[in-house]
């Protein structure tokens, strides 16, 4: 089954076509390839910048997904283009788009392009949650097939990321349950903003991840583990945002900048812990054993080295994401996620009522 | 092109022979602590286009510069006392960092708001390269653009065509480099928004309150919404609460406090998306919440994009974090709302002081 999938959820236009859990081609077109830029270091708000790129992506993802095989004679030609793409959607089965959670001006734009492709080419529209798509993003396949992994059902899902960080049962393939969650901050997000109080500019993760380890990911500084004693699955980061502010005021400059790579070392590590603290939680609450985590900052190789310790402990297994670019926002976990909900005969009903919902739940 | 092989007695050598090809507007491909670099005189024009060319890439994608020392760093690029300190300590390192340029160095290298990507690293033949130098070389990898980068010469060799050889002056190879990860880039520009003066805004009355627990700052807000919800048909526009206070003061625990009254209780921080909308019950006669963070913003222009103005022409409350910013859309919010101006101070660890004007 092959599902051409849009996310314009943040800040990254992407698309790609997908062949059951098989990546055919992903195609993502950051702010930071066309405002030149630094690897993602100015984020934006862009709903012209989707606007501006989504055909150019959808006609790229369809190009590379090199199933037009039968048309290679034309596409020399330039009136055959438009030709080229429509031989390319006849191959396409269903429509797939990311309908929430994200930014709202940015959410429209791709559902704006599925509609059109829908009316245009008489195609099934499959709404896909951008955090279904993250959690599949674990079970994700290069074109080839690659990594096998097979689904070893219930999950305990860990989805941490800038904007995320949940705790979720997933029992079967579209069976998912919000067991735990942020009350105000997401995890990524804490450590964006502790790099800022450091001023380390943007973005902090990475940066703060390389420092340290650098500093040999020690914690000297011991940070308050926000809701270690809730006794619920939920997370808060903005009382650790206010404790580092408060010690980072009281520190003398000098000693602030000597101290940079231990302090955020430990910052980090508060953060981490908490996630552990309540991933274990859930373990010995739930009896679940195999660990799924995804999102942004599960790239992060020292919370990798955590939660495979924290599976070794209870003789379960961890996956992350399988490649490098399914840890950020992209179209590929969506066309799975998507695929998986296909079979399970979910498309959008009333395809003019349709519309984007920003705070959307599991 | 000539390849010369960098081993540990020669490097010397090496580095005079780069050098004089260097001065003569040449292309080298050198070794770096990352992957193998493309090298040439970042202050020559003439050069850079050269490389450019060679790179495929289009005008206007930023290239950033080895310096060898924080001497040469700050000859290149803007830096203020509090962002040296910080330097000295990370420097040298895997790291890119961004800075106002000076513009010594070609333009065509920063980036379109003047910034420039500045790399001391920790490499020993880069360092000695540089500094015998003395001005600063480009440190961008040796592959077309949309290419990846490659950690041997061999590898390099096997996607260049016959013409893009030709380009190369010298190649440098040190065999096989360890797989490290790119630098990673650390942006320290500052922001170039308006940021509200007191004096923007007039108001009739203000009220101070002292918080001492997250409860309390959220029953604060709920008082001062209820106060405004009372008046009758007083105003029949928006309603704008604009937030301002320093990181972890809880301006987000004082959006929930209003969400919570409006039947939302599970309102989060919206900084990674920028806002969230919330639609309101009937009763309210406001029809949705919107709960925006200016904190990522940066630059005017992305103003434009939240759609503010189409936001104003309904009757909506808006809760805006980190409010200041909002410099740039003051008059829009003034002219189609009412303004309630919330600021959020650090008594202590605990205590909030929350000073309300409206």
């Amino acid at each position: 089954m092959k599902i051409l999938a849009i996310d314009t959820s943040c800040d990254e236009t992407s698309a790609a076509v997908v062949d059951g859990r098989r990546v055919l081609s992903n195609v993502i077109y950051s702010q930071v390839l066309l405002h030149k830029k630094w690897g993602g270091v100015v984020p934006s708000i862009a709903k012209r910048a989707h606007e501006e790129r989504i055909d150019f992506v959808v006609d790229e993802a369809l190009k590379k997904s090199k199933f037009q095989i039968s048309n290679v004679k034309h596409s020399f030609d330039i009136c055959h283009l438009d030709f080229d793409i429509k031989n390319s959607m006849s191959k396409i089965d269903y429509l797939a788009v990311t309908y929430g959670p994200g930014l709202a001006v940015a959410l429209e734009v791709g559902i704006k392009k599925v509609k059109e492709l829908s009316k245009k080419y008489n195609k099934k529209i499959i709404p896909v949650n951008h955090m279904e798509g993250h959690i599949y993003s674990c079970f994700t396949q290069n074109s080839k097939g690659n990594p096998k992994r097979e689904f070893t059902f219930p999950y305990l899902v860990l989805l941490v990321s800038g904007g995320h960080t949940e705790i979720v049962l997933w029992k079967d393939y579209l069976d998912f349950q919000i067991i735990g969650k942020t009350t105000d901050d997401a995890a990524g997000e804490a450590l964006d903003k502790a790099a800022k109080m450091l001023g380390l500019g943007y973005p902090g993760g990475p940066v703060i991840e390389r420092l340290a380890e650098e500093a040999g990911n020690v914690d000297p500084y011991k940070f308050p583990r926000p809701m270690r004693k809730s006794g619920d699955l939920n997370f808060s980061f903005s009382g650790l945002k206010t404790a580092f502010y408060y010690f980072l005021q009281k520190m003398p400059e000098e000693e602030k900048n000597k101290m940079i790579k231990e302090l955020v070392s430990s910052f980090q590590e508060a953060v981490f812990d908490s996630l552990l603290i309540k991933t274990e939680a859930a373990i010995k609450q739930i009896g679940i054993i195999n660990l799924v985590v995804a999102g942004g900052v599960a790239a992060n190789r020292e919370l990798r080295k955590r939660m495979k310790n924290l599976a070794k402990k209870y003789k379960g297994s961890v996956v992350y994401p399988p490649y490098k670019y399914l840890n950020g926002d992209n179209a590929a976990m969506i066309g799975v996620a998507a695929f998986f909900k296909a079979k399970a005969g979910i498309f959008v009903k009333h395809i003019e009522a349709f519309d984007r919902i920003p705070r959307l739940s599991l | 092109m000539k390849v010369i092989r960098l081993t540990d007695n020669n490097q010397a050598k090496v580095i005079k022979e780069a050098i004089k090809i260097i001065k003569n507007l040449g292309l080298v491909v050198f070794p770096t602590d990352t992957v193998y670099g493309l090298l040439i005189d970042a202050t020559n024009e003439k050069a850079v286009k050269k490389l450019l060319k060679f790179k495929n890439r289009p005008a206007g994608k930023a290239i950033s510069v080895f310096v060898n020392d924080l001497v040469m760093l700050k000859d290149n690029v803007k830096v203020n006392n509090k962002q040296e300190k910080m330097l000295d300590q990370i420097l040298p390192g895997h790291f890119t960092v961004v800075l106002s340029s000076r513009h010594k160095v070609s333009k065509l290298l920063e980036s379109e708001k003047g910034t420039l990507g500045v790399r001391f690293i920790k490499y020993k033949p880069i360092i000695d390269l540089v500094k015998k130098y003395g001005k600063p070389l480009t440190a961008t990898s040796a592959n077309l653009a949309s290419r990846s980068p490659h950690h041997s010469v061999e590898s390099l060799f096997n996607e260049l065509s016959e013409t893009k050889k030709k380009m190369i002056d010298l190649v440098v190879d040190a065999g096989k480099l360890p797989p490290n990860k790119p630098s990673t880039v650390i942006d320290l520009t500052s922001e170039k928004l308006k940021i509200i003066r007191q004096g923007d805004m007039v108001f009739n009355q203000s009220q101070s309150f002292i918080s001492s627990s997250e409860d309390e700052t959220k029953k604060i807000a709920s008082f001062i919404l209820q106060k405004l919800l009372k008046v009758k048909n007083a105003d029949l526009r928006s309603l704008t609460f604009i937030i301002e206070g320093d990181l972890g003061v809880g301006k987000t625990i004082f959006v929930k406090g209003i969400g919570e009254y409006l039947g939302w209780d599970d309102i989060i921080s919206p900084t990674f998306v920028v806002y969230y909308e919330y639609p309101l019950l009937k009763k309210f006669s406001f029809k949705k919440l919107y709960h925006f963070d200016l904190y990522q913003l940066t630059d005017t222009e992305e103003f434009k994009y939240l759609g503010i103005n189409e936001i104003l022409n309904d009757k909506n409350i808006l809760c805006i974090e980190w409010g200041e910013k909002a410099g740039e859309i003051m008059e829009l919010l003034k002219k189609k709302s009412k303004i309630v101006y919330v600021n959020m101070k650090y008594v202590d660890e605990k205590k909030r002081k929350i000073i309300v004007n409206y």
